[in-house]
């Protein structure tokens, strides 16, 4: 069990035959990611490493069974690719890309939601987008739709991941790797301000998944979203969750490369993340090796 | 990207927001000619990227011609918080007493992923400390990001904030501002303080105005507004080459990553490490030999630091491409300050044997990110304290 992808989803590409699309194709594939086929407009009818072009998203999804779509468009189109997926009814969107205007993610995060509600209304599947700016979700051992270094993931673990961070995604999974925990899916959710999952939409899929026992949340400085996971871990969560945050010594004011990575007044400062992970009962790890000791404690609760 | 006060004004009035008169000046002979023209008390006014411009000295009400020539002298040339201010804008002044001051905004807010539109009766101060010690006092309310604010919600929000004047009108006013904030891309916009007068009619006395820097490519127009002098010399550098570079002060380790995340991290390692990180850089993702290179030329160039920190964990970046940015720099001879690298991720092996063969001392590698840090930490502390030794 995984939550989200297993070794099942059929994937399409979008933006499969530029740079990154066709590297990130085929890493997906060597993971065992069942790629289906790629979408770049103008380029429909060719093929690349033996899958299909198509030049739209619903020419594809007439012509295959599709479970995600993984867009690698650049920023000035890329919301738009969004809601080509979205509404071609590709209920798992993941958006890779990084840079995309901040208006352009809040239009498109709005009418996901609305397409997602409206699908859930008529019984169907929902939409559900992840990212921009993220590093996408691997289900270990299963399904890759990302970027993530595959060899972190081969083997299935019981610990759930979410991150704000792509390379801390990473660097967590390797950590958790070594320790012979690993891990079960991964979620990247992305660094941006305004993003499609948060880590509070992932929580209770993990509070679901009967092959996950623990959580571990990676989160950082600037916004609220560590504060809003913390409040749901309070009331809504069982399983044992850790958490660790980046950036807890970088200077107030200055913005660290991430748009969200921004300490604006008291909102978002790691005193306020620490005090409400403190609240609900969330151990919290001063360093990355930390987070494996703490995970251990909590599993042998 | 900030906006100076004059060029917000200038992009509120393009959308119909009534702003205060003003013009800018380089010289006290300028600021002397616009009060001249403008005939009644003006307001010379710094503008500079840095907020508290009031507090310390660069806005000063000026009765008479002469003592706005007196103040502009002043103010020129003065130093706010490490910037030089090189012009002012000169503004008709106001009878504060004759109307009220408010405070209204709209600011990028992850929490409900679309603006939130804030007002206040309590304008004319720092909006921060009102939210500090009187949060209640401040309205907000979600501005849906396609529809943008409509008359009856921005009516909503001045009655529910206590505004006093031509609610019509002001209403009117704050959709305008909104529609400014969406077209034009913006992070943050404040009108503060908003000034309404005895016939309850609006008019915005002082703006701040930061635009997406991701949405810049449609908004070419403003390119010509970017200052660079306003920002750190390398910081400019490493704007050209596309990746994210923030000066620190007081630090003497160099901090490179790729991504956001780990740069962060590795600042808090350094720290831990009990050495100072003297910048932030992300190489980004996917980064090419070219970019490392570049990165560690710019790092290298800061005279702060005496050891540089490589933390790579690669996914879309190839661990190989960082190495061989490195080696490059080390065989140009740029590279003249010890590296203390991990390198994990894609690539790895060929990473590190790319750099096993070239066996410097200048560049070595460590298992994990800790004795990477502490390695640099130790060598640029030693660094430090010897010339500090050589000083004596």
């Amino acid at each position: 069990m995984s939550i989200l992808v297993n070794k099942d989803t059929h994937v399409i590409v979008v933006g499969m035959t530029g740079r990154e699309g066709a590297n990130h194709t085929k890493a997906m594939r060597e993971f065992g990611t069942k790629v289906v086929a790629g979408v770049t407009p103008g380029k429909g009818g060719q093929t690349h490493e033996g899958l299909p072009i198509y030049n739209s998203v619903g020419e594809a999804v007439s012509n295959h069974q599709v479970d995600a779509s993984i867009i690698f468009v650049p920023p000035a189109g890329a919301a738009d690719a969004v809601l080509e997926s979205a509404h071609a009814g590709v209920p798992l969107v993941i958006l890779i890309t990084e840079g995309v205007p901040t208006v352009d993610m809040m239009k498109a995060v709005q009418e996901v939601k609305a397409l997602d509600h409206a699908s859930r209304e008529e019984g169907g599947k929902g939409v559900r987008l992840i990212g921009g700016n993220c590093p996408g979700l691997i289900s270990s051992g299963e399904c890759k739709i990302g970027i993530m270094p595959n060899s972190i993931y081969a083997e299935k673990g019981r610990i759930g991941l979410i991150s704000r961070s792509g390379t801390l995604t990473y660097e967590a999974g390797k950590l958790l790797q070594l320790a012979g925990l690993g891990t079960s899916t991964t979620v990247g959710i992305g660094g941006d301000p305004v993003i499609g999952t948060t880590f509070a939409d992932v929580l209770p899929l993990f509070e679901a998944d009967p092959d996950t026992d623990a959580i571990v949340v990676i989160g950082e400085i600037g916004g609220a979203d560590e504060e809003a996971a913390a409040e749901y871990i309070k009331h809504n969560m069982k399983k044992p969750v850790v958490a660790f945050i980046s950036g807890r010594s970088a200077p107030a004011g200055k913005r660290m490369g991430h748009a969200g990575a921004i300490i604006m007044g008291n909102v978002g400062t790691p005193e306020s993340k620490l005090a409400a992970f403190k609240d609900a009962n969330v151990p919290v790890a001063d360093t990355m090796p930390e987070i494996i000791e703490l995970v251990k404690k909590v599993l042998n609760k | 990207m900030k906006l100076h006060e004059y060029q917000g004004k200038e992009i509120l009035r393009q959308f119909g927001v009534n702003v205060q008169d003003g013009k800018v000046a380089y010289t006290p002979d300028e600021v002397r000619t616009i009060a001249r023209e403008y005939g009644q008390p003006v307001v010379v006014k710094a503008q500079v990227h840095v907020g508290g411009r009031g507090k310390a000295g660069g806005v000063k009400f000026s009765p008479t011609i002469d003592k706005a020539f007196e103040n502009a002298e002043k103010i020129l040339g003065m130093d706010i918080k490490g910037l030089t201010v090189n012009k002012v804008l000169v503004t008709k002044a106001v009878d504060i007493d004759a109307g009220v001051e408010y405070y209204v905004g709209m600011i990028v807010d992850r929490n409900v992923q679309s603006f939130t539109l804030m007002a206040s009766a309590e304008g004319g101060v720092e909006i921060e400390e009102v939210a500090a010690a009187t949060p209640e006092k401040i309205i907000h309310h979600r501005v849906d990001p396609v529809t943008g604010l409509r008359p009856y919600e921005a009516r909503e929000v001045a009655i529910k904030a206590g505004f006093k004047g031509n609610l019509n009108k002001i209403a009117d006013m704050m959709v305008k501002m909104s529609k400014a904030a969406l077209e034009r891309d913006a992070v943050l916009v404040e009108i503060n303080p908003l000034f309404i007068d005895a016939d309850g009619t609006p008019l915005a006395l002082d703006t701040k105005f930061e635009i997406d820097d991701n949405a810049m490519y449609r908004h070419q127009d403003l390119l010509s507004w970017r200052e660079t002098e306003a920002e750190h010399p390398l910081e400019i550098e490493a704007a050209k080459y596309g990746f994210a570079y923030v000066k620190l002060d007081n630090g003497n380790v160099g901090v490179l990553g790729n991504g956001a995340g780990i740069v962060m991290t590795s600042l808090d390692v350094v720290n831990r490490a009990g050495a100072k990180p003297a910048n932030f850089l992300d190489i980004g993702g996917g980064a090419k030999a070219e970019i490392v290179y570049n990165a560690v030329k710019l790092v290298s160039k800061d005279s702060d630091v005496k050891a540089i920190f490589i933390n790579i964990f690669g996914g879309i970046t190839r661990a190989d491409e960082v190495a061989k940015g490195v080696i490059q720099a080390l065989n140009e001879g740029i590279l003249t300050k010890p590296v203390r690298m991990r390198i994990a991720g894609t690539a790895e092996t060929e990473a590190k044997a790319l750099l096993a063969e070239v066996n410097s001392p200048l560049i070595q590698m460590y298992p994990d990110m800790f004795q990477a840090a502490e390695a640099a930490a130790a060598d640029a502390n030693k660094a430090d304290a010897n010339t500090a030794g050589d000083k004596k």
